[in-house]
């Protein structure tokens, strides 16, 4: 391949994040999303060429729950597709690389999960490994703990900068209608709040949360006819560590680091600091500054480019979505579409996901208003 | 301190427990209440007018919200079938039984239902059956209040009138 092809988000729908829908299962969650992103785009479902889906089976619970969700997608004619059990953003970057191979030129990629019918903290650990990390009954938010312990053992970080750091995406969250939780606190209160695990507290990290989301994905001559300003996709990467967390510095993430690079030098930019946004997976105020030292950007602050406009991942976290949504977010941001956590005259963005425990697999993608290759 | 074993470790063994707790849904919600009043409920494609049951959010084949509701009575056309030999967990079903398909009147997919009081070779397609449910009063909106579905003694249907609902 002499050269890349520009490949756009083109339309996102998402369901409010909430802690448990009692009405509605996956699927009905989900075909309202599908039908309101592909209005955005003023298309039918003919028009797309591949389908792809983040979910889990182990959070539902429910014995071949993906291919059920095909109904929901429209699959019909039946088309190319295929299912990721990883966040659903993992599937958005299956759907670039499909379209750079020139096998499709758009693409729809839902992300779903009911959490709040089974245990997450049980589903997760899981992805542990068998022998000697799951039998100690780890789940994500234990291994995160760890994780943020190991980075104020090696930053100096301290209680007050977590609590700064949930408190300021907590108030951008309360400009985020999707958001879970839209009440802004002070740093001060946020501190009073019990131990989560320590040296994490419940105030800095987001409740069990569940949602339904779809974006649309389009190559450059069908984006343009689907999306007024379609976000364009300039570069891309993810990497993967060690499962094993004790054998990683988790005070640092190195494939965070190293994708961020190569996303960013794949979209021809010198460093991070030349976006105006930033959309993060960062479940824990100490993932958040970690994943900011991978972008060379300060850990902690405010300031150029906006960390998390939407309120990112602590103010709603609903696995198997929350990188998609960070995509879509971006997406929102560069269309006009963010209404009052609108970024003033946001022309590049980044967005972020994460797989695994302690940020073990990282992507980027680096957007913007532009086309990258012309 | 333990001898260390002769022979070395191959495998071990990691039992997973995970416990969930559903909720039914809007659509399967109705479907179940529905069974108590001894109606099988479907979900009518607002585009085509095609009836599934159990209800379908929406239309696999036409994409359109399924909006609408219907009520049907428990009775049909086995339209495929299967002898089977193993016992179901939780079933109290005299071996061998008929696993089938039952397109239901006023359905245009079929649900699967075991065929029951009547011989086993005795079963076709386009055999016209009925469901068996639990009585009155102890019925709990389950898909259990359904026992099985038996022969009504009716002529058959003939397979133009149930080959596309296979």
């Amino acid at each position: 391949m002499t050269q890349l092809r520009n490949v756009a988000v083109v339309g996102f729908a998402q369901a409010p994040i909430v802690a448990h829908d009692p009405h509605r299962m996956a699927n009905e969650m989900l075909y309202p999303v599908v039908r309101e992103a592909l209005a955005q785009c003023g298309v039918e479902r003919d028009a797309i060429d591949y389908q792809t889906a983040g979910s889990a089976d182990y959070i539902d619970g429910r014995p071949f729950g993906f291919v059920a969700a095909l109904d929901v997608m429209g699959t019909w004619p039946p088309r190319q597709d295929s299912h990721l059990e990883m966040d659903a953003a993992f599937a958005a970057h299956y759907a670039w690389i499909r379209m750079q191979a020139g096998e499709c030129d758009t693409a729809m990629v839902v992300g779903y999960g009911k959490v709040s019918e089974g245990q997450p903290e049980r589903v997760l650990n899981l992805q542990l490994d068998p022998y000697y990390l799951a039998p100690l009954g780890l789940g994500p938010l234990s291994t995160a703990a760890l994780q943020a312990s190991a980075y104020m053992a090696r930053s100096g970080a301290t209680d007050a900068d977590f609590a700064a750091c949930a408190a300021r995406n907590r108030a951008a969250a309360a400009r985020n209608p999707h958001a879970q939780v839209r009440d802004p606190a002070p740093a001060a209160a946020l501190q009073q709040t019990p131990w989560a695990v320590e040296p994490l507290r419940q105030g800095y990290v987001a409740p069990v949360g569940e949602s339904a989301v779809c974006l649309i994905l389009a190559a450059e001559g069908r984006a343009e006819a689907m999306c007024r300003a379609p976000a364009w996709i300039h570069g891309v990467d993810q990497r993967a560590e060690l499962q094993s967390l004790g054998a990683r510095d988790l005070s640092r993430s190195a494939s965070a680091t190293l994708a961020a690079e190569k996303a960013l030098a794949m979209a021809g930019l010198g460093s991070a600091a030349d976006v105006d946004l930033v959309e993060l997976s960062a479940a824990t105020p100490a993932e958040e500054m970690i994943l900011r030292e991978s972008l060379r950007l300060p850990a902690q602050g405010d300031g150029r480019p906006a960390i998390n406009p939407s309120g990112g991942a602590i103010a709603g976290n609903p696995i198997m979505m929350t990188g998609l949504i960070r995509l879509g977010e971006a997406f929102r941001q560069l269309s006009g579409g963010a209404g009052e956590a609108a970024v003033p005259n946001a022309r590049r963005a980044i967005a972020h996901a994460a797989q695994g425990h302690c940020l073990q697999q990282n992507l980027w993608f680096v957007l913007g208003r532009e086309r990258r290759w012309s | 301190m333990q001898e260390p074993p002769k022979e070395p470790v191959k495998y071990v063994e990691a039992n997973v427990y995970l416990p969930y707790r559903y909720i039914a849904g809007d659509y399967r919600a109705r479907a179940m209440h529905g069974l108590k009043e001894k109606k099988f409920i479907g979900s009518k494609d607002s585009k085509t007018g095609k009836v599934f049951v159990t209800p379908l959010v929406n239309s696999p084949e036409s994409f359109a919200p399924c909006t609408e509701f219907v009520a049907l009575e428990g009775r049909g056309v086995v339209t495929t079938f299967c002898i089977v030999n193993i016992p179901v967990i939780g079933r109290d079903l005299q071996l061998p039984y008929v696993a089938a398909s039952v397109a239901l009147d006023g359905a245009d997919i079929s649900i699967f239902a075991a065929i029951q009081e009547c011989a086993v070779a005795d079963v076709r397609m386009g055999m016209r059956v009925e469901a068996v449910w639990k009585p009155d009063g102890e019925r709990t909106g389950s898909f259990d209040d359904v026992l099985y579905f038996r022969p009504t003694g009716e002529p058959d249907a003939k397979p133009e009138t149930y080959l596309n609902r296979l």
